[in-house]
């Protein structure tokens, strides 16, 4: 059905004198169990279908998202939209849609897993986490299934389809002291809840009886959490529209050093693990995998096909019509083990979790994070107390370009601080800029 | 529409619910951007569906579809049913809404000037018009700007089991800019900026966007021309209006919202330092008061019934440097045994009403802005700001000023560059000893949830005056 609506608002657009056409349909059905205090809070539940469509006429674009699906409805929206198309003024940068037809991966097996089931594994995170020490334990689990199509006026054709399982886990052991983990997964057996909630309880556990910590600069480990967080701002700054818009630091960069030699950072629509993967962008184009770091030095922004025009370049199928945007983000491991990591730190500060990462000049990467969850004092590579009340105070490009090294095994992150999927391994960054609030 | 609602409830009380609502909202939106001159697209969206919170066995369930059909509705509240019944077999104690007074009302907020009577070329026309506001001055280029224009039209018909049926029509507007300024000597300095409101196309004539865009260029070419270091120690600070609103909204608001303060949003937006044994007890000066209110005229978080259909009210969180209430639904306001506040709020169908702030700001006082000024030998007057955060217990923050000035002997002397504010909670509440008079509101949305809902609130209040505060950072 969803495929032609799809064409159904591509034809009507053509008919009523669009140059260009795509339309996106996503039908999603989701589950969200939330829990706090060990119990479950509310059970939700999400069933949806969306239509998307892009329509330009002599590169005058408009974009329409329509959920009132009836064909009338539909006609009556498309109609509306090519009205706003001619009402407004050309887009210079424009570029008409990639000519297709296009051949895509083929779509894996979708997951199916019972509410019961669901319900279970928020047991097991709970039980794994009070068995570990926590005395509070919260956190969701979601479980996504959806289908993607696209339609466009050049040819593009196709299908994908995607699920996915994701727990967010907090632990708490006292008022002052928490931990969080986190699994996803795109299937039951790489989904492991209790590791999760064991591994927030750990955390939450090594937390307590914290002291507030001095401000200055420090070695830091930053956790998988941190890292991934910082790379979805890194990695947001590399989308050429966010370079146009002057809200990136990489303004005029390219070919050149933007981070440590040890940083490699890559953008994979690809991946058959990836939560985020997709077969095609919105433009239609197959996705593919873009280096966007490769040992420290800038290789490519990420394009749609407008964004590649202005800048020279080809598009990296990252579409977004106006924005592109990243699919799963990957930070390349590094070579030493992560008790190695702590022994080359020696002495510093571990941050195990952030939230509230927010800029003072996009352009110039001048930012701050509020550290949360465990953040530890170490000496001699082992932890030996518990702080708090510490925020990264600090420029983005410095803090990358102070990166010294990378463990060698990569988790998954994904959850509420973390949007875009990260593959990434811990980080050890030297002189990071620490702040804290004062009465 | 009101009988596919009228049929979710009735449906979801032939399987054993003992409360349960349905919500359709029909959302439409238009918005057209521009970015350094350019348009970039103008856009249209249409949600149309329909959100259903039901208890059955003491497990709280919510659902949404946009599929509209009765054999749709009816798969979907099955689903929602038997998550219900699941998830009741690991609850402790049952949910509970607390009682309240059943309303029937048709409310919505009237547009002297309908917004689609402003045709979308004229309102392109006018954000290029302010974009054109933008150029060089002073050796200040402007080489990065993106202006957005948008407004909604927000239709709802709630009904709960209980008897409640509330329609309601809300048209909101908004204007928001993000602009670079930059010198090659003195480096770049960005600008974020919001106005909203809860009204028609006359909002936009009064925010006179070409005269807000000229000054906003002046400005920003001033604090690169002339900012200076700023101060690094012990002393008086005045915090503008814009920043006593985000103050308000993030170490007063959040930490008030009941659901944080019992552990439900621990796992995200986290919990609070702010316990129920400290209701009247006080947090800060005398001269401190901070209210949340969805009844202002014209607000862009303004509502007259909270998404539970609980008639809203003015609420005083902090009364004269007391705490004083909680922000509350029928859930937490049944957990504590005292009426809910109606502040249960959602954006769209497919959300869960959970508790949200309206418009929150500090109340004004009787200062002239020369009379919170004259007794300061030095300080800083930090009138706007970018950077900003607080800890997820809302006790530690930060604010990074923008447009800020050194006080020198009583007067504003000159422009300061980024000056860092980071300070607790309680710390900032009881070195205020002088609130101004004049009160004034900006536009922002607020995010809490899971999944995440952006709500539009103002926050505001007047300037005020801190006493000894350590400005700098450390």
């Amino acid at each position: 059905m969803e495929n032609s609506l799809a064409s159904l608002a591509v034809r009507e657009g053509k008919r009523r004198g669009a140059d260009d056409v795509a339309a996106t349909y996503i039908r999603e059905d989701a589950k969200m169990i939330r829990f706090a205090n060990n119990e479950v809070t509310v059970s939700q539940s999400w069933r949806s279908t969306t239509i998307c469509v892009m329509v330009s006429i002599r590169k005058k674009v408009a974009i329409g998202v329509i959920e009132d699906l009836s064909e009338g409805s539909m006609k009556q929206s498309i109609s509306e939209l090519l009205k706003i198309a001619k009402t407004t003024r050309p887009n210079r940068s424009y570029a008409r849609l990639p000519a297709g037809p296009f051949r895509y991966r083929s779509s894996q097996a979708g997951l199916s897993v019972q509410s019961s089931n669901l319900v279970k594994y928020v047991k097991d995170a709970i039980s794994s986490a009070v068995s570990s020490g926590a005395d509070r334990v919260a956190g969701s689990l979601v479980f996504r299934s959806s289908s993607t199509g696209i339609e466009t006026s050049a040819g593009a054709s196709g299908n994908d389809s995607l699920s996915s399982l994701e727990i967010s886990v907090r632990a708490f052991s006292g008022m002052e002291a928490s931990g969080q983990s986190n699994s996803c997964a795109r299937s039951e057996k790489d989904f492991h809840p209790e590791q999760a909630g064991k591994a927030a309880a750990e955390i939450a556990k090594k937390a307590v009886n914290p002291l507030e910590g001095k401000p200055g600069k420090y070695d830091v480990i930053l956790g998988p959490n941190v890292v991934a967080n910082l790379m979805n701002d890194v990695i947001s700054t590399a989308s050429a529209f966010n370079v146009d818009a002057g809200l990136s630091f990489m303004v005029g960069m390219l070919g050149k050093r933007v981070a440590s030699k040890s940083l490699t950072l890559v953008d994979d629509g690809t991946l058959s693990d990836g939560l985020n993967s997709r077969a095609f962008d919105d433009e239609g184009l197959p996705t593919q995998k873009t280096i966007v770091i490769k040992n420290g030095v800038l290789q490519s922004f990420l394009h749609n096909s407008s964004t590649a025009k202005k800048f020279g370049r080809r598009s990296t199928a990252n579409a977004g019509w106006i924005v592109p945007q990243p699919w799963n983000i990957i930070v390349e491991r590094g070579g030493t083990s992560e008790e190695g990591l702590f022994n080359d730190l020696g002495k510093g500060i571990f941050i195990t979790n952030n939230w509230y990462t927010r800029f003072q000049n996009y352009r110039t990467g001048d930012f701050s994070t509020v550290c949360r969850d465990g953040i530890f004092r170490v000496a001699d590579g082992e932890i030996v107390q518990s702080l708090k009340g510490l925020r990264i105070s600090e420029n983005l490009p410095r803090l990358l370009r102070n990166i010294s090294c990378l463990s060698d095994k990569q988790y998954w992150v994904k959850w509420w601080e973390v949007e875009i999927p990260t593959l990434t391994p811990y980080v050890l960054a030297k002189d990071v800029n620490l702040t804290k609030s004062l009465e | 529409m009101e009988d596919i609602a009228r049929f979710a409830v009735e449906y979801a009380g032939s399987l054993g619910s003992t409360y349960s609502e349905a919500r359709i909202q029909k959302l439409v939106s238009r918005s057209t951007s521009i970015k350094n001159g350019e348009p970039q697209f103008s856009a249209f969206l249409t949600e149309l569906g329909i959100g259903i919170r039901l208890i059955i066995n003491g497990a709280l369930v919510f659902t949404s579809t946009n599929e509209l059909t009765k054999s749709n509705v009816t798969e979907t509240v099955l689903t929602a049913a038997t998550m219900a019944r699941i998830a009741a077999e690991t609850l402790r104690k049952p949910t509970v809404l607390s009682n309240v007074k059943t309303n029937k009302d048709k409310w919505e907020v009237q547009q002297k000037q309908n917004l689609t009577s402003v045709s979308i070329e004229d309102k392109l026309k006018l954000i290029l018009e302010a974009d054109k506001c933008f150029k060089p001055r002073r050796g200040v280029k402007f080489p990065a700007r993106i202006l957005t224009l948008s407004e909604t039209i927000n239709e709802q018909t709630f009904l709960n089991s209980e008897g409640t049926f509330i329609t309601s029509k809300i048209p909101r507007v908004a204007f928001s800019y993000i602009v670079t300024a930059y010198s090659p000597s003195k480096g770049t300095v960005q600008r974020f900026n919001k106005k909203g409101e809860s009204a028609g196309w006359e909002a936009v004539s009064a925010w006179n966007l070409i005269e807000l865009a000229s000054e906003e260029a002046d400005i920003l070419a001033s604090i690169l021309n002339e900012g200076k270091k700023p101060p690094k120690n012990v002393l008086d600070v005045v915090l503008g209006s814009e920043v006593v609103g985000i103050v308000s909204h993030e170490s007063c608001g959040h930490p008030f919202e009941a659901d944080r303060i019992l552990g439900r949003e621990a796992a995200a937006a986290g919990e609070s330092f702010v316990g129920v044994e400290m209701l009247g007890k006080r947090i800060g000066s005398s001269q401190v008061t901070v209210v949340d209110d969805p009844t202002i005229p014209q607000s862009y978080g303004y509502h007259l019934y909270d998404d539970e259909g609980v008639k809203v009210r003015r609420r005083e969180l902090i009364r004269r440097g007391i705490v004083n209430t909680f922000l509350h639904n029928r859930e937490t306001s049944a957990e504590l045994g005292i009426e809910s506040n109606g502040a249960a709020r959602t954006i769209s169908y497919s959300r869960e009403p959970i508790i949200r702030m309206s418009n929150t700001y500090m109340d004004r006082g009787d200062h002239r802005f020369e009379e919170l000024l004259e007794s300061i030998p030095k300080g800083v007057y930090i009138k706007s700001f970018m950077e900003w955060n607080i800890d997820d217990r809302r006790f530690s923050q930060r604010y990074v000023g923008l447009e800020a000035y050194l006080i020198s002997k009583g007067k504003l002397a000159h422009l300061v560059r980024n000056p860092v504010l980071e300070i607790t909670t309680p710390g900032l509440y009881k070195s205020v000893d002088a609130v101004g008079r004049d009160l004034s509101f900006a536009a922002a949305t607020c995010g809490k949830g899971d999944p995440q809902q952006g709500a539009p609130v103002w926050t505001g209040g007047p300037d005020i005056r801190l006493r000894k505060v350590r400005l700098g950072g450390v």
